[in-house]
């Protein structure tokens, strides 16, 4: 298959997801979910977010959020019931949040900015309020930060004497401070007016809109009554609230309804319609608590907390959210986003026609691992969000061919030139066939062989032997019909040796067969559990920690295999968190390695930050990815079979060893004569060299056939700075310089490097 | 817009074609990419046309270029 590279600017759209699905989807993500204390709230006082701040000793911030519910902060403190502090999710664990005295503390620390915002322009109908009570002061309140013009009738002399009308529980400090605070609004008093029934038809005919406290219109109107919903007394259209509504919790939420039934009527809008969400709700947060240890309040005097025990008990506060998917997850960590952010603009990124697709290289950086499926309380699979954006993008042509070509090209390369199936010699039909694994066959190839030679020694029926590739590389890229021919062509294979069971090395493999192939699979743990450990089996003899595979998620039987297999051998385990089904990936699943090295290199880290001991797997790659970062890492089947793969190869070692473990086995076993492709001309690399290329994804193929090139077409170049020549060749997508000197007949090569773009001279 | 070049480098001298046996000189050519072309001027042959890209373009401003590209 060709892999031909064309411009991803293409006028061509295919839907990743229906509206509603992407909704249901994101609706599974409840990281925005609102705290357990502020669904309680019936005014969503974003109390998480005002003890935080207490927490951090920013009073100011946290009065300005409480500021939000109400300017008269002296009297909710005082007389708040507190909901929220019963629906503490520290309740569970020990003491809830003394969030009630945090916000007194509050009140009496935080100080307000001088200047509050901008001057808003005074709303066109004009409001008036008759008669005192803890209602029409919050109303007062609430209609004044709406700015309409608001008149105050009243009996009492004075400002002050109207608020301890309505709050008398306060303290001279607080009633001092909401006198203050309610002489700094844009009010117009009428104080001392003798309030009649007289007066108030006179009077309220002057406004487009009347509020009274509920003592007052029980006067006028003996048995009047208010709708609950609407703060609206429909007989004479004045907004009150029911006499026996007392406390601060509910004189406040009525006011607030009030408000807002002013809002609609003021705009000749139905006061019932369009109110939106009001008062305490539940919350679909679902907050982990297992790592929560649980304390107690500190202790509070009459007086309130001084500022420094108001501190300590915010720091209490565990700040409630989920955030279970990100613990484990690199990918999530790197990017900062949870799982329905993420999709929402992976979404857009999909759907956008033209523009910069800002969000390729994180589609790209998905491991495809599973780990957050398992980990979420509702289950949100950021893999799947991932592929199906892949597979979308590459429908539309819209994928970049650059971040998984070297990988597709490698998979080509599993199942051309370094495939192998043959049944047993002697065996005109297989009971079985030993399916390695590329990665297997790339990193451990002593391991491969030995694994081979015993099953065809133990195993009675025929073992044929499978090198190639199960296709996850071509799946993991989105790349679905390169997928289609893979597994066709593995079919086919499987079906010419006569559909025997596949004894799969690898669970990624053993997992992908098993999406297609009808005949039995099962791992090669299953085979040695049964059969037993072949001679010559070693163990760490230091405690070990195991990794599980991500193709083994969610198979309970393949770990536990995998463990008594351990046992048997000796190994001492140690436990590591994020082990079995929420074991992270080592960075090598979903190709991150190839599209986003950084965030793969962030991964393998994480896996090796877990322990100190010594790896055990049951995965080459992952072998493979802790072996690279320094970590002693051990294939189990290194183990059972006594063989060490050792250093991590390069990526030209890889496709060397899977060659020259064909060829060997090819002469071993059937007894075929290989003829070696030896290169015509010595070439040597510096030791800088190949570590360069490894970084830079060139093969020894590729500089061969740089230098192939040259010897024909003798185009080079002399860098008399360097004292190096340069040459170059395209192969394929890529352009591959070398730069090099002559030596012996042949050549050193000192860097090599590359890109994709094309040079036009012909101009 | 037509003459403007995106990237320029003089040989100054120091690079010598092999095949040719003359010193590279500044000229023009151009990066092709995606359906995209940009002109620059590079060191080239002026006898046979070799373009040379050297590494640290290669690995910097083409490598930019060419990711910003594949995004679009």
């Amino acid at each position: 298959m060709a892999m031909e590279e064309r411009s991803t600017r293409i006028y061509r759209q295919q839907q990743m997801l229906s509206k509603e699905a992407l909704t249901e989807i994101e609706n599974l993500c409840i990281h925005e979910q609102p705290a357990y204390c502020v669904a309680a709230c019936p005014f969503k006082l974003d109390a998480k977010q005002m003890v935080r701040a207490v927490a951090g000793g920013d009073f100011a911030k946290a009065l300005a959020l409480y500021e939000k519910i109400t300017p008269f902060v002296h009297i909710l403190s005082a007389g708040c019931e507190a909901p929220c502090e019963q629906k503490c999710k520290l309740c569970e664990a020990g003491e809830g949040i003394a969030i009630h005295e945090l916000e007194r503390a509050v009140a009496r620390f935080g100080k307000s900015p001088k200047n509050k915002g901008l001057l808003r322009f005074k709303k066109r109908k004009s409001v008036a309020i008759f008669g005192s009570s803890l209602f029409s002061l919050f109303l007062a309140g609430e209609l004044a930060k709406k700015a309409y013009p608001l008149t105050i009738y009243c009996d009492e002399p004075d400002a002050a004497a109207f608020v301890a009308a309505g709050a008398s529980f306060l303290d001279s400090d607080g009633l001092n401070a909401e006198v203050e605070t309610l002489q700094s609004m844009d009010i117009t008093f009428r104080f001392g007016t003798k309030l009649t029934a007289q007066l108030f038809e006179q009077k309220k005919t002057a406004y487009d809109i009347v509020g009274a406290s509920p003592r007052l219109l029980s006067g006028f109107w003996p048995g009047f009554e208010v709708d609950e919903a609407t703060m609206l007394c429909k007989e004479v259209q004045v907004i009150s609230t029911p006499v026996g509504a007392q406390g601060v919790l509910a004189s406040l939420f009525g006011a607030k309804k009030a408000a807002l039934t002013v809002d609609r009527l003021a705009q000749n809008l139905d006061p019932r319609s369009s109110r939106g969400d009001e008062g305490a709700s539940e919350t679909a947060l679902i907050t982990n608590m297992d790592s929560v240890a649980g304390s107690c309040r500190i202790h509070c005097e009459k007086e309130g907390y001084t500022k420094e025990d108001a501190i300590t008990e915010a720091k209490r506060c565990i700040q409630c959210s989920c955030t279970e998917c990100v613990k484990g997850c690199v990918y999530l960590q790197h990017y900062k986003k949870y799982p329905k952010v993420l999709t929402r603009e992976i979404y857009n990124n999909v759907s956008i026609i033209m523009g910069d697709h800002m969000m390729n290289k994180p589609i790209n950086s998905c491991a495809l691992c599973g780990q957050c499926a398992v980990v979420c309380p509702n289950g949100y699979d950021m893999a799947d969000i991932c592929l199906m954006a892949r597979r979308n993008m590459v429908t539309t042509d819209k994928m970049p061919l650059a971040p998984h070509e070297f990988a597709l090209l490698d998979q080509m390369f599993s199942n051309e030139e370094a495939f192998l199936c043959k049944p047993q010699p002697g065996f005109a039909k297989s009971k079985y066939v030993f399916f390695p694994g590329c990665q297997a066959a790339a990193i451990a190839p002593d391991t491969v062989r030995a694994v081979y030679l015993d099953l065809s020694s133990r195993l009675e029926g025929g073992v044929a032997l499978l090198l190639g590739c199960c296709g996850a590389i071509s799946e993991w890229a989105g790349r679905y019909q390169m997928y289609d021919e893979a597994v066709a062509f593995i079919d086919a294979r499987l079906k010419e040796l006569g559909n025997p069971a596949v004894i799969a090395g690898c669970p990624t493999c053993k997992k992908m067969l098993s999406q297609h192939y009808d005949g039995e699979i099962v791992g090669i743990w299953d085979v040695l559990e049964e059969i037993g450990l072949p001679k010559g089996a070693q163990k760490i003899s230091r405690p070990v920690a195991m990794h599980d595979s991500c193709g083994a998620r969610g198979d309970a039987h393949t770990q536990q295999t995998i463990r008594k297999l351990a046992g048997k051998l000796g190994c001492e385990l140690v436990e590591t968190e994020f082990s079995g089904d929420t074991s992270p990936c080592c960075g090598y699943g979903g190709l991150v390695m190839y599209a986003n090295r950084e965030v793969a290199h962030e991964m393998a880290q994480m896996c090796v930050n877990r322990t100190d001991a010594p790896y055990i797997t049951y995965c080459m790659a992952c072998r493979d990815r802790f072996a690279r970062e320094g970590r002693e890492s051990r294939h189990i089947l290194e183990l059972i079979y006594g063989t060490n793969a050792g250093e991590p190869p390069d990526i030209s070692e890889k496709r060397y060893n899977r060659l020259m473990l064909k060829n060997g086995l090819l002469h071993e076993i059937w007894g075929e004569e290989i003829l070696e492709m030896t290169c015509e001309f010595p070439i040597t690399f510096m030791p800088e060299a190949l570590k360069l290329m490894d970084d830079r994804m060139i093969l020894k193929e590729d500089v061969i056939k740089v230098m192939e090139s040259f010897r024909e077409t003798e185009e080079a170049i002399f860098d008399s700075e360097s004292g190096l020549m340069i040459t170059r060749k395209r192969i394929g997508n890529v352009t591959f310089w070398v730069k090099y000197e002559e030596q012996d007949g042949g050549y050193l090569i000192h860097s090599a490097y590359s890109h994709r773009m094309k040079i036009d001279s012909s101009q | 817009m037509a003459d403007k070049n995106y990237y320029t480098i003089d040989p100054l001298g120091k690079l010598r074609c092999m095949k040719c046996n003359v010193p590279l000189v500044k000229g023009k050519a151009r990066f092709m990419y995606l359906d995209n072309g940009f002109p620059v001027e590079l060191p080239v042959c002026p006898s046979c046309g070799f373009v040379y890209v050297p590494e640290e373009l290669a690995l910097g401003k083409v490598l930019a270029v060419e990711k910003a590209l594949e995004d679009k």
